[in-house]
């Protein structure tokens, strides 16, 4: 059973003519990262917002086409009884993603276990987990509005990971981080792909995600133009002609060949240092 | 050891039925005496003086109405109704300073009763001080701009405007994303929840809740009998 | 409750309370503390804006004593007139806004003129109670001094108050108006 399902969805917010998706039809199995990648506006962040069941529902607008999650539709009320706790999004501000009503960062990351009637004792278990993995145990006694961004951004991922969801839809969740908090995250990631949960991310960091994902999906006026693994888009034309680009080391290729022409620089363009020194030395 | 969060509400309620039922001016006076003690002997000094300097203009006004100007009821009457402003005010006062929202909410939760009402006064005073900041920056920026906040009435009047709606604007604009990361948690508003940490009702809570009841009991049968 | 709502009402409280610091910082004579509550009101309809009036007042209470807590009435008489204002387009221009507000501040008026008489003996907030002693030194029996002084202030307060809250309303993305089918109707779209 495929974790993400989704099948010829198109997305139409209010007072907007053009689609915000166009007939997007996505398929993620368990165990995979899979990356979604497009200029602003492109759809990502929309596509993870109805694979959530949270638009057109806290969005407004309107949705056709068919979305499964665990097998389940999170556009009908039983199908999000049966997903409670077991999807994890997460939106770029940090801020936003906070209760509201915690005292301290322990209650936090506690919120959600305790909403989904755990009992006392798998709830410290879990947020004693959730906080290490993190590196935040030295901030549970603290107030989380007190915290840094890069702080909270942390909170928010334990207070979801202490629930163990089988889907993450990530949305530009690490823009608040620093580098070590993205390297924490990066791992995290990696370890709850081992473990056999499905992730969808939206991000903007060709560089890191060239080596973190199993698969990109690149986004166009809502439309998918491609999807196949980061390599082959990345040193591509087409990365640049209907998305945002490919690695940095691709686009100093690629503008090396606008200034010389050679034939040696030619597509597709090198994607990090090695491939780099390998073809340009 | 520290009381449950329910009982400092009911002792508030209690000041303030007391605060009127029992008799002008001598009541309302020695209330007042009572619960500025109560908060000293507690450690919260402090507060009898901030609720004070709250009612001290209300004090002003009420002498000036009553005692002073012609038609007023009295000097009894302006210090009957000071009294019953500063028990009212100083017993909320410590209220507040006690209040911890995580325990009002594990104390509702601990009841299984919804948890609509206590989620919004939690997250009110969390979101209180949060949109002051906010109101405080887009002042800053505004100001930062060329929005000059002296001058004229009209001038100043005029200058709500692009104060008030970028607050107001910026507000609407997160409360999806709020409510999302809610829904996300399993919050729903209206299911029961594990408390985390149950406060317990002790001998000290049952007492002090007693000792209100009769109090209010008492003086309200001393009025209308 | 849905969760959109329990996000909305302790906003819109928050930015009553927040009011206050503007109009102290720019040295208005105005209590701007109704915001938050005619803005729900016209959202989400009477029942939202009522629970986001005595949910404002509760909180106030909390901050500043329990004394203020019977001025809720205001506060539930505001909410409805305003959802009433929406259901009549009464956001749909400023000159409309001003005349709704006009209407709501009279009724408002005497919901708290009466509250002030009966419960405060006249004296209440300052800024009314100021008007109040001079009126009554200047002659006027103290209940039409309470009545004048709660419902001119008043007036004047709900006028603004509606005025910018129908500004709001009419810029508020398409989008996001959607959301709130009391809205649309409002601004009259």
């Amino acid at each position: 059973m495929s974790a993400v399902e989704l099948e010829e969805v198109t997305f139409r917010y209010a007072g907007v003519d053009a689609p915000a998706l166009a007939g997007v039809s996505l398929t993620v199995p368990e165990g995979t990262i899979c990356w979604l990648y497009g200029s602003p506006g492109a759809g990502a962040s929309t596509l993870l917002l109805a694979a959530a069941g949270l638009a057109p529902r806290f969005t407004g607008g309107s949705i056709t086409g068919r979305v499964r999650l665990l097998g389940a539709d999170p556009h009908a009320a039983e199908g999000r009884a049966a997903l409670r706790g077991r999807v994890a999004y997460i939106g770029a501000v940090p801020d936003l993603q906070l209760s509201g009503v915690a005292g301290t960062v322990w209650e936090e990351v506690a919120f959600g276990p305790a909403n989904l009637r755990w009992p006392v004792e798998r709830i410290r278990a879990a947020v004693e987990d959730a906080a290490g993995r993190l590196g935040i145990e030295h901030l549970l006694g603290r107030r989380p509005s007190a915290l840094s961004g890069g702080e909270k951004q942390r909170v928010v991922f334990a207070s979801l990971l202490a629930f163990a969801p089988s889907v993450w839809l990530l949305d530009e969740a690490d823009s608040a981080l620093d580098a070590e908090g993205r390297a924490v995250v990066a791992s995290l990631i990696g370890a709850e792909r081992e473990r056999g949960a499905a992730i969808v991310v939206a991000a903007e960091d060709a560089d890191a995600m060239l080596a973190a994902a199993d698969r990109v999906v690149l986004l166009d006026r809502g439309a998918m133009v491609f999807d196949g693994p980061p390599r082959e888009l990345l040193g591509r034309e087409l990365a640049w002609e209907r998305g945002p680009g490919g690695t940095s080391i691709a686009s100093l290729g690629r503008a090396a060949l606008a200034r010389c022409g050679s034939v040696r620089l030619a597509e597709p363009y090198p994607l990090d240092v090695r491939e780099a020194v390998a073809r340009w030395r | 050891m520290k009381l449950h969060p329910y009982t400092p509400f009911l002792l508030v309620l209690a000041t303030g039925l007391l605060a009127f039922l029992l008799p002008a001016p001598a009541g309302p006076a020695a209330l007042y005496a009572v619960v500025a003690a109560a908060a000293v002997v507690t450690g919260m000094t402090r507060t009898v003086l901030a609720a004070a300097l709250l009612t001290l203009p209300l004090w002003a006004f009420l002498l000036l109405l009553h005692a002073i100007l012609p038609g007023g009821e009295g000097l009894a009457a302006a210090i009957a109704q000071g009294s019953r402003l500063g028990a009212v005010a100083t017993a909320s006062l410590m209220l507040i300073r006690g209040f911890e929202p995580s325990r009002f909410l594990d104390a509702a939760s601990a009841r299984g009763a919804s948890l609509s009402a206590a989620y919004l006064v939690v997250s009110t005073l969390e979101a209180a001080p949060r949109l002051r900041r906010q109101a405080a920056a887009i002042l800053e920026a505004q100001r930062a701009r060329g929005l000059r906040i002296g001058g004229s009435a009209a001038g100043r009047l005029r200058a709500l405007v692009p104060l008030t709606l970028p607050l107001v604007l910026g507000t609407l604009a997160e409360v999806d994303d709020r409510a999302m990361a809610l829904e996300v948690r399993g919050f729903g508003g209206g299911q029961a929840r594990t408390p985390l940490d149950p406060p317990s009702v002790t001998a000290r809570d049952r007492m002090l809740r007693w000792a209100a009841l009769l109090a209010v009991m008492a003086s309200a049968a001393w009025r209308f009998l | 409750m849905s969760p959109r709502l329990l996000v909305l009402i302790p906003s819109a409280v928050a930015i009553n309370l927040a009011m206050g610091f503007l109009t102290n910082q720019l040295g208005l004579p105005l209590y701007l503390d109704t915001i938050g509550t005619v803005l729900t009101a016209a959202l989400a309809g009477p029942v939202v804006g009522v629970v986001t009036g005595l949910v404002s007042q509760v909180v106030r209470s909390l901050y500043e004593g329990f004394i203020w807590l019977p001025f809720g009435f205001v506060q539930v008489a505001i909410a409805l007139l305003a959802a009433l204002a929406a259901r009549g387009r009464g956001f749909r221009s400023t000159a409309a806004s001003l005349g709704w507000g006009a209407f709501t501040g009279v009724g408002g008026g005497v919901v708290s003129a009466l509250i002030s008489y009966v419960v405060f003996r006249g004296v209440t907030a300052t800024g009314v109670t100021a008007v109040t002693t001079l009126l009554a030194g200047a002659g006027l029996t103290r209940a039409q001094a309470v009545t004048a002084a709660s419902v001119g202030t008043d007036l004047v307060d709900k006028m603004i108050v509606f005025a910018l809250v129908g500004a709001a309303l009419r810029a508020l993305p398409m989008r996001v108006a959607a959301r709130y089918p009391w809205a649309v109707r409002a601004v009259g779209r």
